[in-house]
């Protein structure tokens, strides 16, 4: 079965050449698998975040580069066991009350 | 990396930028992310002085460090050998530490225009280059650049005559590519610094090549 | 240390299609091309991937292919070419 990511060859539109502004939360996902890995807690691996990205579905894998690596990277936490993924959804409801009603 | 030498003035690049007072509703994977940092760091599984160290590392990664290197290159040709022989050994002389992977630097020549990609995700050499574009990592760049690289570099406004060659390299495994350019005509006599100045994220990338400035 | 394979040596990428993370894309599979150069050992990412070690350690292989072998419908010069970092054990001689 070929995943999503196994894509050299398919026919796609323009490359858009031009650059979007970052969110800081762009950053913050590299800098999480960052210290989770590489040399630093060394908990995950690349390797690992890949299998698991290339096993996201169409939509997911779909949704842009940072969106895909921050469903990667919790279900592998959660695969670990280094994250209760109610825990996750109960934060995530929090974090978006929090920011409605205080901003940023 | 820890012993790279802070520098006082970055070139500027769109991605310094934060997005200036965001109102927007957070998206999904932006709470995810957010939701992530704070269960992992009350968790213990992390700190936040290690994800505030590890975003200083991500910002010392950044192309003026590539556009070092081949400056260099092109005014010091042992330096451009051994960069050539071995890219993670040259880039030390530079106190930059590749990491794990491997570096290796193709040239570019007056027969072959070399071009990167990672069709299965989006690799690329981030301590020398920075995080990579948006392009980079977009599907129509991976899947298109292997099959039709001479159209992809044409929306660069880099056109490629037949008779040269389009060298792709698709790196998939531990090794990450820097495309050495040819160091274009009128530069004669530039310094280090004004040569740098001309070598931006995308000529190592391949898929555009380095300009004179029509004002000289 | 002698590798497998070495510069100049024509291979065939293996057509075959197993279950989960491979670092070797479909549109390669079952082509051949010739090996540029040994890259170096390293720890296999098909295995690094579900937690364990890659142990041991295998090659990797620059592997030149000419675009006219790899796609059909290929529309640039007969001289254009692309590169893959593929791993030993995907390849076999051609």
């Amino acid at each position: 079965m070929r995943g999503p990511h196994d894509i050299g060859g398919e026919a796609a539109g323009p490359v858009d050449t031009s650059a979007k502004a970052p969110e800081p939360w762009h950053k913050l996902i590299t800098a999480l698998s960052g210290v989770l890995g590489n040399g630093l807690h060394n908990i995950i691996c690349t390797d690992e975040t890949r299998r698991t990205r290339e096993a996201l579905d169409q939509e997911t894998y779909d949704a842009g580069y940072f969106e895909r690596h921050t469903q990667s990277l919790a279900d592998l936490l959660v695969e670990k066991g280094l994250l209760d993924s109610e825990a996750l959804t109960q934060r995530m409801a929090e974090i978006e009350k929090r920011i409605n009603k205080e901003g940023r | 990396m820890a012993d790279e030498p802070y520098e006082m003035e970055r070139l500027p690049d769109p991605h310094d930028h934060p997005a200036p007072d965001d109102t927007s509703p957070p998206s999904h994977f932006e709470l995810m992310t957010l939701a992530m940092k704070e269960l992992l760091t009350e968790q213990g599984t992390l700190s936040n002085d290690e994800i505030r160290a590890q975003l200083e590392v991500i910002d010392s990664w950044k192309p003026a460090r590539g556009a070092a290197m081949v400056a260099r290159a092109w005014t010091d040709p042992e330096f451009r050998a051994r960069l050539l022989d071995d890219a993670s050994k040259a880039v030390r002389e530079f106190g930059i530490d590749p990491g794990g992977i491997k570096l290796v630097c193709v040239e570019n020549t007056e027969s072959v225009q070399n071009v990167i990609v990672c069709t299965l995700c989006s690799c690329y050499p981030r301590a020398i280059l920075g995080l990579p574009p948006d392009w980079y990592k977009s599907k129509a760049y991976r899947s298109r650049v292997v099959i039709e690289p001479r159209e992809v570099l044409r929306e660069f406004g880099t056109e490629i005559p037949e008779d040269m060659t389009v060298a792709v390299h698709d790196s998939l495994a531990t090794l990450r590519y820097l495309v050495l350019p040819v160091r274009p005509p009128g530069t004669e006599g530039w310094s280090e610094d004004q040569l740098a100045e001309i070598v931006t994220r995308d000529t190592m990338v391949g898929v555009t090549n380095p300009k004179v400035p029509a004002d000289g | 240390m002698t590798t497998r394979f070495k510069h100049g040596d024509k291979v065939r990428v293996l057509l075959t299609h197993p279950p989960g993370h491979r670092r070797t894309p479909h549109y390669i599979r079952g082509k051949i091309g010739i090996v540029e150069v040994a890259c170096g050992a390293f720890a296999n990412p098909e295995e690094l991937a579900y937690g364990f070690d890659g142990l041991p350690l295998k090659e990797v292989y620059k592997i030149r292919f000419a675009q006219t072998d790899v796609w059909p419908e290929y529309r640039g010069p007969d001289h254009d070419t692309v590169d893959i970092d593929i791993f030993e054990h995907w390849l076999a001689p051609a």
